[in-house]
């Protein structure tokens, strides 16, 4: 039994530790901490407040302001600065949070077949509200803000992750491990939550670097058609916002909100990939 | 099959209930009263009540449900309070307007989609595998906002070509039509068309691995005959099931690509609706979302089924 346990630990360390060598996931893994980095460090990066107006309105890149300044005066190397950091508070709050509760309600399912039958209804029904259908949802009842853009991206990966865990109880059921455990005499909840989830980690790591790209998507689409985080705020979609009004006049201004954006939607896109070749070998 | 779309329709009838019953709770755990709001900020008590009772709201909340939903059923979908039309004729006009482009995109994204997958799923030279590769990946992560903004940038600032946004109905005038209609359509195409492409070129790689082809390898069929008569057809189940869960997701996309590009459609009044606190109006929208979704997954389903025994055959799960 020992044996057993010691060969599969070994296992697991050498895919995990491979997971990271796909070339994929470590430029993806690369370029989403210099982004993460660039928002962490702001203060130290840019002597100006986000939300401090200047005197000169639409200025091109200077010396002074590399990125120019918006229509307030403002700089906008801050505000993409301090947008990135909203940007990941949210996506590292909220996706955990819905996953989270995702994980339990999909573990559930394998308790009982009726219990099964209820909650694969109530994520069908998460799921028929896309990701922006929810947000104008939960927009009308918050109003819209920041606080609908969080609910929104955990609302969202709620049936995700539940229907992930759901499948990977399902198909983890017959394996050696569970049936020793059985033999042993565990409970259900024990082998749920004590033997199968650990196993089934990677596949939900895979789906957390996925919902960390679709987060930054959705804030950026909310916070552009003027649903999500709302003025003076910077958040990249709410600059991305002003920035398109103001083409004509200053085409710098909505660039950089739409390189960050981009940025960090294909940084965390390779490392799902990336993971995803490395864990699953799919 | 028939026995599989009665299997298939209980749960979708359920989900659309539920979905109302949600949708209906929006409006009342939305902060403040709708009859205040409506009434405007110095209306006295008596307007207010008299509001309240204008739009039913005096009522129990079953009640309140019960009328709303057999009016839905039967056509009736009320009166919009800010724009003072009927929901109806709004939702007929905007739908107009909204399917123009999803379908335009949805064409886009076919024919774009299924060359760059069929390149991707089926090119020996890894330079080709690469280039196209690259750009799927692309076309994936870039968020129709930002494509928008750049198309709008580039073919609208920079070389005035076309217009940066609005809408001219293709039918009074087809020139000026397709112009305004092109930067969207492609906007909303390109996350569709790459998901096509991926998943394409994933079925098409299986299903050359297959025994089936193998053997006409063996017998000397050539590779074009093999590809297009043995791979392509077994790589097309999971790519339809993929392209109705897209369509579903268009009306979403949409919302984004209307704001870009002023597009009067169901996007832009559902957001009309949403700032203006037309309440009604959400309601029956976001219903009207969550409807089309429904069904156009279950009619996926049933393709699926018509296409692959398995399905039709297999258990309830």
């Amino acid at each position: 039994m020992s044996a057993v346990v010691a060969v599969r630990g070994q296992v697991r360390r050498v895919t995990r530790s491979r997971a990271l060598v796909a070339p994929a996931a470590r430029w993806g893994l690369a370029l989403v901490l210099l982004l993460t980095l660039a928002g962490v460090a702001a203060p130290l990066l840019t002597p100006y407040s986000p939300l401090t107006q200047g005197p000169e309105a639409l200025l091109g890149p200077v010396p002074q302001h590399p990125l120019g300044t918006d229509e307030f005066g403002r700089d906008l190397l801050s505000r993409i600065l301090y947008g990135i950091r909203l940007d990941l508070l949210v996506a590292a709050t909220a996706v955990p949070l819905g996953g989270l509760a995702g994980v339990v309600l999909g573990v559930l399912c394998g308790l009982h077949p009726a219990l099964d039958v209820v909650l694969q209804r109530v994520f069908d029904v998460m799921l028929a509200f896309t990701a922006l259908i929810l947000g104008v949802t939960l927009a009308a009842i918050l109003g819209p803000g920041t606080a609908a853009v969080f609910w929104t991206v955990a609302g969202i990966n709620v049936p995700l992750f539940g229907r992930i865990a759901r499948d990977a109880v399902r198909s983890e059921q017959d394996r050696e491990y569970v049936l020793a455990a059985v033999a042993l005499g565990a409970g259900r909840p024990r082998i749920l939550f004590g033997e199968i989830l650990p196993n089934i980690l990677d596949a939900l790591v895979v789906q957390a670097a996925l919902s960390l790209s679709t987060a930054v998507f959705v804030e950026g689409a909310m916070s552009f058609v003027g649903i999500g985080v709302s003025p003076p705020t910077p958040s990249l979609g709410a600059l991305l916002r002003t920035g398109a009004t103001f083409l004509d006049d200053s085409p710098a201004y909505a660039l950089g909100p739409v390189a960050v954006v981009v940025g960090l939607v294909i940084g965390f896109n390779l490392l799902a990939d990336g993971l995803n070749k490395g864990l699953l070998k799919r | 099959m028939l026995r599989y779309a009665l299997r298939r329709l209980p749960s979708a009838l359920l989900v659309l209930l539920v979905a109302s019953v949600l949708v209906f709770g929006v409006l009342r755990l939305a902060p403040g009263d709708p009859a205040v709001v409506l009434a405007g900020p110095d209306a006295s008590p008596a307007t207010v009540a008299e509001v309240r009772a204008s739009l039913g709201l005096d009522s129990p909340l079953p009640a309140q449900y019960w009328t709303w939903l057999t009016g839905v059923l039967t056509g009736d979908l009320g009166t919009s309070f800010i724009l003072g039309a009927p929901i109806a004729t709004l939702i007929g006009h905007g739908l107009g307007n909204t399917l123009e482009l999803t379908v335009a995109a949805l064409l886009l994204a076919v024919a774009g989609g299924g060359a760059a997958g069929f390149a991707l799923g089926t090119a020996r030279r890894p330079a080709v595998r690469g280039l196209v590769g690259g750009a799927v990946n692309l076309a994936l992560a870039v968020p129709p906002y930002a494509t928008g903004v750049l198309l709008v940038l580039v073919f609208a600032v920079a070389l005035p070509v076309l217009p940066a946004s609005g809408h001219e109905s293709l039918l009074a005038d087809p020139v000026i039509g397709a112009q305004y209609l092109l930067l969207p359509a492609v906007c909303l195409a390109l996350p569709t068309g790459a998901v096509l492409a991926r998943f394409l070129a994933t079925a098409l790689r299986r299903a050359e691995q297959e025994d089936y082809v193998r053997t006409g390898h063996g017998k000397g069929l050539p590779r074009r005959h093999l590809l297009a008569r043995h791979v392509l057809p077994g790589a097309l189940p999971p790519v339809v099931t993929v392209l109705g869960i897209q369509t579903g997701q268009l009306l979403g996309g949409a919302i984004v690509v209307e704001a870009v590009y002023a597009w009067p459609g169901l996007g832009q009044l559902l957001l009309q609706a949403v700032l203006g606190r037309d309440y009604l109006l959400v309601q029956d929208l976001l219903l009207f979302a969550v409807a089309v979704f429904v069904v156009l997954q279950t009619l996926t389903d049933l393709v699926q089924a018509r296409l692959d025994p398995r399905v039709r055959m297999g258990g309830a799960g």
